[in-house]
């Protein structure tokens, strides 16, 4: 009833609000195993990218290439992972049954009674704005329009003592480019399997045949 | 047939899984049906209440949705398919029951009687047939001969990891290679991932060390397979044929889930003697039949025993014989997980962090039965047990062991020799056929040696 029902195209959405529950990329430095939340070109009390890459402002060591990669490699393989444990949830909130159980009827709640819909608990559609957000990180564009989500609020303990200035940023993304799409390059190799990202016309056509 | 591995990832249909789930069920009912002789009205639903026997086949589940863990022989259910019991479980009571093994995810064929409508009184445990074994006719068998000129055929197995937990070093590969081109000198080598594994230590804490001999360093995991082990790998001798066999842990795989894809050749930047299977892949060397799976079913599968005859066989000859029965390769469902405590600290609650699993596509479990419903001659699956072989129903189950410890001490290797296919020695048997052909009791021909490295 109405243009309020309308949802908006999931590409209209501005990356806050579509990113909201995705988790934190953490970092870990090889040098003094330091852990910390890498939330793009942005100011951090925990590290700071440099004119030739990353660093870690509790010992200084510079991350090489590999050492960004591997570990938002195993981050992105672990969140795979976690989709195919396959938690299901059933919706009815008087319920709560979370389990990996699947019934051979897939939806129904296995709780003696319930009439909850089960669901997964990590759908394919989280999964897929997870690796998005990942992606965002390394967006070079999305960095110099300052637009990724915020890692921490004004308040928050770790909120960054120095902000950086519009104009480093983007100086920054451009001397940075190349790490940067090495990083959204292992994003990608993961995003170009996702079956999300691709429609599936046989589904959708079906009726024509 | 590999063709049907290249499915997207990461967009499991809830509906899909389930249906597979039934299918099941279903295509176990059909095989009981026919191999015990008993008529669609033998069969009844388990879950109602009756006075009468009836069979029936169903999965065994726990007695509660939220108890994954520890399951007993006083908290099992079976569940039913769509069409006999809507989908229903029902408590099992196995007092009756004197000798069996069950795990989550079994299909099972029981007779019983449900007397009060609350649980399942079983009277018996029907044995699943075993699935037949392949056969060759004698001209087929007579041109494998030939090709090997009467010499016996060697085949060897290794399994991930290739590093230690705490170093990349290549030592024990290049060892190997040089062993495998100037003494072992075999027909054809299987190597089954992870190569790069994704949960190594180092790739976790981004300590991977500087790899001192190369002139640029990699900068992904792709790049350290193909800088760091591709080129060791290359230099195994061309005429060797090399068989490689990913694992869901395997950062250069990009198809993290079982039924997983083979590995992309031309990105790997391997030569022509490399051929890259799916997981699990059926294949055939000759007249040998071989099954490999690379999902750890021998640690994964958490049986219950029942009786002290069943309790007291080897364990490793048990699940053996679950597997064969239940026609796949990784039976045990849900899928194992690993999982890590962290931040153990105040609360009672405790935080775990996902690691890795099974990661089971569950709509394509379909992929991982054995093809033709015919159990290969040699089944290879890979686990972080012991390694061991042995002959389960005239096949022969095999565990390579890991390539290297995670200590970093030097692990083992299997290696299959078996004599060439002679019709007239006896070995084979022969099966009253119209046309004749031959089983090929690679069992009674091979002989098989856990090598250590």
């Amino acid at each position: 009833n109405g243009i309020d029902d309308l949802q908006p195209l999931e590409s209209t959405i501005p990356d806050v609000e579509r990113f909201k529950d995705t988790a934190n990329l953490e970092l870990a430095c090889p040098s003094c195993r330091q852990k910390f939340l890498f939330g793009g070109i942005v100011a951090s009390n925990y590290y700071s990218i440099c004119y030739n890459g990353l660093q870690c402002k509790k010992c200084n060591h510079m991350f090489t290439p590999l050492q960004t990669t591997c570990q938002l490699e195993r981050c992105i393989r672990s969140h795979i992972s976690l989709y195919y444990a396959g938690w299901l949830h059933c919706d009815d909130p008087t319920c709560g049954n979370v389990t990996r159980q699947i019934s051979v009827f897939g939806k129904r709640c296995l709780v003696e009674n319930c009439t909850g819909v089960m669901g997964y608990r990590y759908s394919d559609k989280q999964l897929y704005n997870q690796l998005l957000y990942f992606d965002s990180l390394f967006n070079c564009e999305k960095n110099k329009k300052q637009e990724i989500k915020p890692l921490y609020h004004s308040g928050d303990e770790q909120y960054p003592k120095e902000q950086l200035t519009d104009s480093s940023i983007k100086a920054l993304a451009e001397q940075n480019r190349e790490l940067m799409n090495l990083n959204r390059g292992i994003v990608q190799k993961y995003l170009s399997d996702c079956g999300r990202r691709y429609v599936d016309m046989g589904n959708i056509f079906e009726f024509m045949i | 047939e590999p063709q049907l591995y290249k499915f997207r990832t990461m967009r499991q249909n809830l509906l899909d899984a389930s249906d597979v789930l039934d299918e099941q069920i279903e295509s176990f009912t059909k095989i009981v049906q026919q191999h015990f002789q008993l008529s669609p009205s033998d069969f009844g639903d388990p879950t109602i209440q009756a006075q009468n026997e009836i069979y029936t086949v169903g999965r065994i589940v726990p007695d509660s949705p939220s108890s994954d863990d520890f399951l007993n022989t006083e908290s099992l259910a079976l569940e039913i398919s769509r069409m006999v019991g809507i989908g229903r479980r029902v408590r099992l009571d196995l007092t009756y029951v004197s000798e069996g093994s069950f795990f989550s995810g079994q299909i099972v064929a029981l007779r019983g009687t449900n007397a009060t409508g609350d649980s399942f009184t079983v009277s018996e445990l029907l044995h699943l047939p075993y699935p037949n074994s392949p056969v060759s006719t004698a001209d087929e068998l007579e041109a494998y001969k030939a090709t090997l000129n009467g010499s016996d055929l060697k085949v060897i197995l290794t399994s991930g990891p290739y590093f230690s937990d705490t170093s990349f070093d290549m030592d024990y590969l290049m060892d190997f290679v040089d062993r495998i081109n100037t003494k072992v000198r075999p027909h054809v080598l299987i190597m089954f991932g992870p190569f790069i594994d994704v949960t190594h230590p180092m790739v976790a804490e981004g300590t991977i060390p500087h790899f001192t001999n190369l002139k640029t360093q990699p900068n992904t995991l792709d790049e350290v397979f193909i800088k760091v082990v591709a080129p060791v790998l290359k230099k195994i001798d061309q005429n060797i044929q090399v068989i490689l066999i990913p694992s869901t842990r395997d950062a250069i795989s990009k198809h993290a889930a079982y039924p997983q894809d083979s590995l992309d050749k031309k990105q790997l930047q391997l030569t022509k003697n490399f051929k890259l299977f799916t997981n699990p892949a059926t294949f055939q060397l000759n007249e040998v039949f071989f099954g490999c799976s690379n999902v750890d079913a021998f640690k994964d599968l958490r049986e219950i025993t029942k009786g002290g005859n069943t309790s007291m066989r080897n364990r490793f000859d048990r699940v053996s014989e679950l597997i064969l029965q239940q026609r796949r390769f990784y039976p045990q469902f849900p899928g194992a997980i690993k999982k890590l405590e962290i931040s153990p600290g105040k609360s009672d609650d405790k935080v775990f962090e996902h690691i890795s699993g099974a990661d089971l596509e569950i709509p394509y479990l379909g992929l991982t039965e054995m093809v033709g419903d015919f159990a290969p001659d040699v089944i290879v699956i890979p686990s972080e047990l012991q390694h061991f072989t042995k002959v389960v129903q005239n096949v022969i189950m095999i565990n390579p062991g890991k390539f290297i410890k995670p200590s970093g001490a030097p692990g083992t290797y299997a290696q299959i020799t078996i004599s060439s296919p002679n019709i007239n020695d006896g070995k084979l048997t022969r099966m009253s056929d119209t046309e004749p052909v031959y089983l090929h009791n690679v069992w009674k021909r091979a002989r098989i040696d856990i090598v250590s490295n």
